[in-house]
């Protein structure tokens, strides 16, 4: 209880917790009139108002406007994609939670996964889903009003479902909140560890800047690193046998795919090798999947030209006792 | 602050008012999205709403992943997020063809009417 009420007052946290399962649950579709409006209010305003009691524990951590900003879309997207009783708009809605969080991703400094979320996620899973949707719904005959599906229209067990979802998030913010106070703020990033690890990019910065003798080269180690002092920030550059201490200019750091990359290539190389194997398996099983589709197809489609054969070679006889008759 | 630190944060192009937020707010904007999530798993009858909701839990985990790496100073939780990202990706191909081959057999997207695979 200790450490919660560093972060915010448990008896807040569990009344707020009951406010927005009561939203939820009011926001869900369900047959006849339903207050889908006043759930989805009910529930923001739960949501809002933990977010901002969180902060009011602690004055001297205040998120910036944007957090609020990005995290709320985010929810509140993410409260229609389960309320929308249309598939297409929600999955459209979807697009709106990724793009907030890769907003979140960006105020975290992640901006590579920012937008390998917003490419992979937006640009082609949701695209997917969208062909699937439209493949998978019945179009409205001829002159009849598009009406929603029963199962798209009414949810099923809305209370009990909201229960088990809020006591889950009642106990993991209490179980989560025990180790949190300790990491308020973020460190700042460490600017230079990785930068000697890439010699040609502190090269072509000093290039750049023209601080670089003619012919010179970043001198390397044994592990292809470049020599650099940290102290001063000056890299050694060999230039016609001779070596010469050049400074590092101010604004080259390590960007953020940088860092990625060494930590995706050299500290987890075999994650590429696992995640291939599994997008190499999904597409087998696609294909797998839609060639039997195929094999039904090609039968009718066989069965199809031997009619056709049949009827063709019919008329193909029929003509010439005709034209046999024709010549009697 | 120090002045040390000041020109750190400067040389890192990362401005001191963004840095913030406490990874608490991560954590609880994390947790809501996936409760979000699975309540929308549990309640809706749609099975392609349903993996969305499947979708939207992926979504919160990598917000967790990416806050708790960047108050550690790790990378590998942006690694993982791309791992996770791939999961997605696999998982939604093959959940997507599958209720392609279930549409066609039953012209419905219902999750009741597969009751008889309970057992």
């Amino acid at each position: 209880m200790e450490t919660i009420k560093q972060i915010i007052n448990p008896y807040m946290l569990y009344g707020l917790c009951v406010l927005g399962a009561l939203g939820v649950c009011l926001a869900l579709p369900r047959r006849g009139i339903s207050p889908q409006v006043l759930g989805a209010l009910v529930a923001s305003l739960a949501g809002g108002l933990l977010l901002l009691a969180m902060g009011a524990a602690n004055p001297g951590s205040l998120p910036n406007i944007y957090f609020y900003v990005f995290s709320l879309v985010a929810l509140g997207a993410a409260l229609r994609v389960i309320t929308h009783p249309r598939p297409v708009y929600a999955a459209l809605y979807f697009v709106l939670t990724v793009i907030a969080t890769a907003g979140l991703f960006l105020i975290l400094s992640a901006e590579f996964m920012a937008f390998a979320m917003i490419i992979v996620y937006a640009g082609a899973i949701l695209i997917t889903y969208l062909f699937v949707i439209m493949l998978a719904t019945q179009s409205p005959q001829e002159g009849e009003v598009e009406v929603l599906t029963e199962y798209d229209t009414a949810a099923r067990e809305p209370v009990a479902a909201t229960v088990v979802g809020f006591l889950l998030l009642a106990i993991m913010t209490t179980l989560a909140f025990r180790g949190l106070p300790d990491l308020k703020t973020p460190a700042p990033l460490q600017a230079d560890s990785l930068l000697a690890e890439m010699p040609r990019k502190i090269e072509r910065a000093l290039d750049a800047a023209g601080t670089l003798p003619e012919g010179g080269k970043v001198k390397l180690d044994d592990a292809n690193r470049a020599v650099v002092d940290w102290t001063t920030r000056q890299v050694t550059v060999v230039a016609g046998g001779s070596e010469s201490q050049v400074a590092i200019p101010d604004g080259l750091k390590a960007s953020n795919p940088d860092r990625l990359g060494f930590n995706l290539l050299r500290d987890h190389p075999g994650t590429i090798e696992i995640a291939g194997v599994i997008l190499l398996m999904a597409m087998l099983g696609a294909v797998v999947l839609s060639r039997k589709q195929v094999q039904i197809d090609e039968e009718a489609k066989m069965k199809q030209a031997n009619s056709l054969a049949a009827a063709l070679a019919k008329a193909k006889i029929d003509n010439r006792t005709g034209e046999g008759g024709g010549m009697e | 602050m120090t002045h040390g630190t000041l020109s750190l944060l400067a040389q890192t192009g990362f401005p001191a008012s963004m840095a913030q937020a406490t990874l608490a707010h991560y954590v609880v904007v994390s947790l809501l999205m996936f409760v979000i999530g699975l309540i929308g798993f549990l309640t809706r009858r749609n099975l392609i709403i349903m993996f969305l909701c499947t979708e939207l839990m992926f979504q919160a985990a990598g917000i967790a992943l990416v806050a708790f790496g960047r108050f550690h100073l790790d990378y590998t939780g942006q690694t993982f997020v791309i791992f996770v990202l791939t999961v997605a990706a696999a998982e939604a191909s093959m959940a997507l063809a599958l209720i392609v081959l279930l549409f066609r057999r039953k012209e419905s997207l219902s999750a009741e009417d597969w009751q008889e695979l309970k057992g």
